[in-house]
């Protein structure tokens, strides 16, 4: 039987409150494990937030919710004795360093990146902008960099860049600017012919030449093509390879966005969009065909389909102006149509939960079901407390 | 505000007796206690160093016994429904705190407001997967007094 001495530490008064339980998941497991393990000096978890919000982890590549639960027990933090009072002790003996009555809660939530619209409104990027170098100044006054983004938007880096991305956020010597939509569209159109006209694969087109062609031609500056390059494909060693449905999904949200709120026919607007993507892609994709399952798969939270007379109209309404608040989200999508079915609203509620389980909560806790020979469909759940 | 949090490595801490240490981790052992250990002093800095009791883990059973004073915790050794990180605010203010004890005290009671302006450092010392756990009441013991 071995026996140790128990003693509080002898710097425990200065130590109380140093000590922090965190109860972790098993990919945090893993990380820490490894981290241990691999002797990777780079801090891996990152506490975030604002004083006023509520403080989220963030690893590399995920964020999770920090929650502080009371526990009726308390908890001792047991270690041998600080080397420098080591002599004071017996061998085997151990000392209480903190005493601790609550745990901290960790569970993977949704990167909280919708605050990037608001802190960036007003600094939109368009064509206008190489004109007037000179007042940018009046930008620089009020900048906000990647590195402000980094502090205040709750997410991990991954999640931050990706978020950046899916956003249309250029980052112009440090600034984030959301590239306004329209220039947008013109600058891919832009492209698009440009590949057609200097006959470059869209499997392996040179960067070089796209972006001397854009500056020369169009006055774009090389940082905002290569960053726009780089949204639709990758770049590897001066070539570019398209990422050919990101490319046809942005033209074809392009179109839809002047439909906010007259629909536009399927029919019209599917020819639209094979119009103005097919020159450049005929050999890769016969769109024709693949536009109708494009419309479902690559625009999926995007539109509405309304059916007028046997014939079908599409409406522009994006999941990602819609309230990030589940309560609120669901309300919405019912006040805009009574009910859906259920392939047709899960689109628009993947980015406000973790995963499909995690979603398939929501559509219970907000939803009711109603099975018929079509399927399921969700109509709004009764709300008696207003 | 950013607070990174390191995760300590290469450990040239000291270990526990072999007894605790092969609970879960060589570098911390986590008690839980239904109560809290409360001692009686006038300034919480009294406390510092002293003993509380006699941690014993029997070697075949693996049952731990905690004896303080003459009362008797008998425990068990039990594995967390998910594994905890022991996180540890570095001490950043030590090599201040040697010169002006009384500046740790104070330091320590608002540290509050005064460490908004300091970022603490934070490090995972260890991740543990059981803890010992007394639940049960604790049983008088007339032998074996050596109570400090």
């Amino acid at each position: 039987m071995q026996e140790s001495c128990l003693s509080f530490s002898p710097i425990s008064s200065e130590e109380a409150g140093f000590f922090k339980l965190l109860e972790l998941t098993p990919e945090l497991v893993t990380l820490i494990e490894e981290g241990t393990n691999k002797y990777s000096y780079a801090p891996s978890l990152i506490v975030k937030g604002q004083p006023g919000e509520d403080a989220v982890i963030c690893t590399v590549d995920k964020t999770y919710s920090m929650r502080t639960v009371d526990l009726s027990n308390s908890v001792l933090v047991i270690t041998p004795p600080p080397d420098a009072f080591a002599s004071k002790f017996t061998d085997t003996g151990v000392v209480i360093r903190d005493q601790l009555n609550e745990i901290i809660e960790l569970a993977p939530i949704v990167p909280k990146l919708h605050k990037l619209s608001t802190l960036l409104r007003g600094r939109e990027y368009d064509d206008e902008e190489h004109d007037e170098d000179a007042s940018s100044v009046r930008f620089r006054a009020a900048s906000f960099t990647y590195q402000d983004a980094r502090e205040l938007i709750q997410a991990s880096d991954a999640e931050l860049n990706r978020g950046l991305r899916e956003r249309r956020i250029l980052n112009i010597n440090g600034n984030l600017r959301p590239i306004s939509l329209t220039y947008l569209n013109q600058l891919l159109e832009l492209v698009l012919n440009l590949l057609v006209s200097l006959s470059q694969p869209h499997t392996c087109a040179s960067v070089e030449d796209i972006s001397s062609a854009l500056a020369n031609g169009h006055e774009v500056p090389r940082v905002v093509s290569a960053q726009v390059m780089s949204w639709f494909g990758d770049i590897h060693q001066g070539k570019w390879k398209i990422d050919v449905d990101c490319v046809i999904r942005e033209v074809g949200l392009g179109i839809l966005r002047n439909h906010k709120q007259e629909p536009v026919a399927k029919d019209i607007f599917v020819a639209k969009w094979t119009s103005l993507v097919g020159d450049s892609f005929e050999h890769a994709v016969s769109l024709p065909l693949l536009a109708v399952t494009h419309l479902s798969s690559l625009l999926q939270g995007n539109y509405l389909v309304s059916t007028i007379q046997d014939k079908k109209y599409l409406t522009y309404f994006p999941a990602s102006l819609l309230p990030i608040d589940p309560a609120a989200r669901f309300s919405t999508l019912f006040l805009t149509c009574p009910r859906w079915k259920g392939d047709e609203i899960l689109p628009f509620l993947s980015d406000i939960a973790v995963n499909n389980k995690e979603r398939d909560k929501l559509l219970l806790k907000h939803c009711r079901a109603i099975t018929d020979s079509e399927g399921v469909w969700y109509t709004a759940r009764a709300q008696y407390n207003g | 505000m950013l607070i990174p949090i390191t995760i300590a490595h290469s450990s040239s801490e000291p270990k526990l007796p072999p007894g605790l240490a092969k609970i879960s981790h060589d570098e911390i052992v986590l008690i839980e206690l239904q109560g809290t250990l409360e001692v009686e002093s006038n300034h919480p800095k009294e406390r510092n160093g002293k003993l509380v009791g006699t941690l014993k883990i029997d070697e075949i059973t693996d049952k731990p016994t905690l004896l303080i004073g003459h009362h008797l915790l008998e425990g068990k050794i039990v594995s967390l429904p998910k594994p905890l990180a022991i996180l540890h605010r570095s001490s950043v203010r030590s090599s201040v705190d040697i010169d002006s004890e009384d500046d740790v005290m104070d330091g320590v009671l608002d540290f509050g407001e005064k460490e908004e302006q300091r970022s603490p450092a934070w490090s995972v010392v260890g991740v543990v997967k059981k803890k010992i756990i007394f639940s049960k009441r604790p049983m008088p013991v007339k032998s074996s007094v050596n109570n400090s």
